[in-house]
């Protein structure tokens, strides 16, 4: 069965960059081609003199948010400009989320915890989510440099799917210690400014900046433009070097424009990724060329306006659609000499003639790959009915104080609290030492629970996608990151802490160990981290695409000073806890094997439950069919959270046994991944009725609700 | 083995966390990256803070960085002939 394909309008878009603020700002700075990278100036440095970066001219006083935040909304309001409308959704793309703010913090070894409330990811699409009273899904993705487009290409996915007909998507990074000296670490920084493909360019210039684009299946009454496919792949190669000859770069870029339906011959521009550093410019143009027998003009805006990182991806995603409502196309500023060994000659000008269709560029750590095709009109075109294959859970494992899958289980089996930090020999202990020698506990957690779904499947082929959620991620590396920094006057960054230190650092290495190369995200919103690597997983998981099986996981490291800091939850338990829980999933119904869906995700408005509740099947269908609740709720929002558990029963006149897991688990934000676990086993060793589900719910700020089934 | 080349070599193990290697499997003319112990390009960066901040030697120069990475002898006789602080 097809159907017509819902067209994807750029509705609006907001764009805050070196460049300028808003679209006539950015497109003046692309015509006169003139690089906006200065000497950092935003905030001081102890190693004179100042690298060069791109940098945003916004006031730091007034919200008390923290920069990227700042940023973040900026754009996301220029991109509503016009409209009265509220997102049904805000996705967002960051790397940094408040660090800029924690490293001021903990600078001055400040112990007041509500300090540092806006450390987390998923606080960026938080505040957002407040400032424009979006009540539905505030999503946040960090997949390093690529983390913006795949904010946009899951807001395509939630459009072409029907469950949300306008939605907010992006990326914001606000320049700070942890990128500016963990670039200037791993010797990517060019001294003299960013020259993507230039014969003599030495690396990057790292930036800041936001964008947002309005998206929408409504056709907008001015359009500025349409996104037609998006393509997301994984190098599996390295954990911060592209794969040299740009495989992963080259199947993205395939990707899109198979997603999109149009061929190389279509294409009219290329916005490249292009950051300067010698190996991402020469792999990509490898890619490109492979691809393109005869390369459409093609640029790397990133010599005017540095690499905003999360940000870079969605900005863009912006000036592609400037290009196609002014037929211009910018120039690759800073290259003066093309790099013969790259095969491809930027544009040194800029150019106005017609574009119609653009191929725009991310790639970003972990061989993280993400590729968008937008073009000026809609494209008739027909999509497969909308997959309703089960995920089907073929392994599975956990880890908690309690220790592995089934240490873990049987205390909960025996009605006995899992809550501890097992010791992180022990978390690897079935991982070979040479692996993981530059992995530390968050990241030898996730891969131990991989490896562990893995081997519970007793299947030898590895699965093609990950999904991972992370609430705080790698918290050691960052720490060890910034403490080793300001030891030694900010002059001996640890280049391998940097590169441990992004979010999906984590499902970057499950990707290299099991050779995973399909679509590879990270999630990062709080407590409710792995609830949103399963609306990942069921967006990008298809059952007759190459990608039809995935790990999908989270995973949460306790940390001494770090955890009670930013987890107010574990904070006020008292006790260090952590852990989480991974599935092998396959997209096909197999009978017998426990399905996972999920139901709900949204804010706790006033009629939150209500919504739930309906999403659920309504009063009756939930009486029929749910067998037992595992309810989460966090111990910062005990008193919300209970109050919204009763109206749930109360509503629904359930009677069934709730368990609340956390009481079980200990209090850190994957604790509903290993929650997860249990349900299936539960199901699986036929302790629930038959016929029945295990509902697994969220409460506090945000309601999830997560289906499991025996089939 | 001498002293500076018995240090390098627990330092190399510490930083880089080769758990699974003592001192003797270090053999000092085998290629050092990218040969048997695993080590590769960030490795080296590490490797590149270390010197600098426990020899005073400064490598920010890509010929002169693969000169002195090759093998480890090459590593400990570069440290010998700039470092201020080995005699």
């Amino acid at each position: 069965m097809s159907s017509k394909r819902p067209t994807i309008y750029v509705a609006g878009v907001g764009i805050v960059s070196p460049l300028g603020t808003g679209v006539d700002a950015t497109l003046v700075a692309l015509r006169n081609n003139s690089p906006a990278i200065a000497p950092l100036h935003v905030f001081s440095v102890q190693q004179q003199p100042p690298l060069p970066v791109g940098q945003v001219d916004i006031a730091d006083v007034g919200s008390g948010l923290p920069r990227t935040h700042r940023l973040a909304i900026a754009s996301a309001k220029q991109a509503m400009v016009g409209y009265d409308c509220i997102p049904d959704a805000v996705i967002v793309g960051s790397t940094t989320g408040g660090i800029s703010r924690t490293e001021k913090l903990l600078a001055e070894k400040s112990q007041d915890a509500t300090l540092y409330k806006y450390h987390g990811l998923g606080t960026v699409a938080e505040e957002i989510g407040k400032e424009l009273h979006c009540t539905g899904e505030l999503l946040s993705f960090s997949t390093a440099c690529s983390s913006g487009t795949v904010a946009i290409s899951m807001a395509c996915k939630m459009l072409e799917a029907g469950d949300a007909e306008w939605v907010l998507a992006g990326g914001a990074d606000s320049l700070c210690l942890l990128t500016y000296y963990g670039f200037h670490s791993l010797q990517l920084v060019d001294k003299k400014g960013s020259r993507p493909f230039d014969v003599s360019r030495e690396g990057m210039s790292v930036a800041e900046g936001s964008a947002f684009l309005l998206l929408s299946t409504v056709k907008p009454e001015h359009s500025h433009g349409v996104v037609l496919g998006s393509g997301l792949t994984c190098d599996a190669h390295h954990a911060a070097a592209p794969h040299p000859e740009g495989t992963g770069a080259e199947h993205a870029m395939q990707k899109a424009m198979d997603d999109a339906g149009v061929t190389a011959d279509d294409v009219d521009y290329i916005n490249l990724h292009g950051t300067g550093t010698p190996e991402n410019d020469l792999a990509e143009s490898k890619a490109v060329r492979r691809l393109f027998d005869f390369p459409p003009p093609l640029s790397s805006i990133k010599g005017l306006s540095g690499h905003g990182l999360a940000a870079s991806g969605a900005i863009e995603a912006v000036v592609s659609t400037i290009c196609l409502e002014n037929d211009f196309l910018p120039a690759n500023g800073g290259c003066e000499e093309a790099d013969p060994a790259c095969g491809i000659v930027p544009l040194v000008t800029p150019v106005s003639q017609p574009v119609a269709a653009i191929l725009s560029n991310s790639f970003g750590f972990g061989g993280n790959n993400a590729c968008l095709l937008l073009a000026d009109t809609e494209k008739e075109s027909v999509q497969e009915e909308v997959d309703k294959a089960p995920l089907s859970i073929v392994g599975k494992a956990c880890i908690t104080g309690a220790g592995h899958t089934m240490d873990s289980l049987g205390r909960f089996f025996t009605l006995e609290s899992m809550a501890g930090t097992l010791e992180t020999k022990t978390v690897a202990e079935e991982l070979p030492p040479r692996a993981i020698r530059r992995m530390k506990r968050f990241s030898q957690m996730a891969l131990a629970l991989a490896a562990a779904a893995q081997k519970d499947s007793g299947l030898e082929q590895s699965p093609h996608a990950v999904f991972m959620g992370s609430g705080w991620g790698a918290l050691s590396e960052t720490y060890d990151f910034l403490e080793n920094l300001q030891d030694t006057n900010e002059q001996f960054p640890s280049p391998i802490d940097f590169v441990g230190s992004v979010h999906n650092s984590a499902a970057g290495q499950i990707a290299i160990h099991h050779g995973a190369t399909g679509p590879n995200l990270t999630s990062s919103g709080g407590d409710y981290s792995f609830e949103q690597a399963l609306l990942a997983t069921e967006a990008f998981l298809g059952e007759k695409t190459r990608y039809n099986t995935a790990f999908l996981l989270a995973a949460d490291e306790s940390h001494s000073p770090l955890s009670p800091l930013l987890d107010v939850s574990s904070q006020l338990s008292g006790v260090a806890a952590d852990g989480g829980g991974s599935f092998y999933l396959c997209r096909k119904a197999i009978p017998g094997k426990v399905s996972i869906r999920s139901c709900f995700y949204g804010c706790a408005g006033e009629k939150g439950i209500e919504e739930m509740i309906r999403s659920l099947g309504g009063r009756e269908d939930i009486r029929n069919k749910c067998g037992m609740i595992l309810a989460g709720i966090p111990a910062a929002r005990t008193q919300v959270g209970e109050q919204q558990l009763d109206q749930f029963m109360q509503e629904t006149d359930l009677d069934v046994p709730v368990i609340h897991y956390r009481k079980f688990t200990g209090e850190f934000s994957s604790a509903s991944a290993v929650a997860t676990v249990m349900a299936a086993q539960l199901l699986e060793s036929g302790q629930i009725p038959a016929g029945k589900f295990v509902m697994v719910l969220g409460f506090g700020h945000t309601l999830t609700a997560m289906e499991l089934a025996l089939q | 083995m001498d002293e500076l080349t018995a240090q390098i070599k627990d330092k190399l193990i510490e930083i880089l966390n080769l758990t699974d290697v003592t001192p003797e499997d270090i053999d000092e003319n085998a290629q050092l990256v990218g040969g048997e112990l695993g080590i590769d390009s960030i490795d080296v960066l590490e490797m590149v803070v270390m010197v600098e901040k426990d020899y005073g030697v400064v490598i920010n120069n890509k010929e002169i960085g693969e000169k002195v990475f090759s093998t480890l002898k090459n590593l400990v006789d570069f440290i010998r002939e700039n470092s201020p602080e080995v005699s």
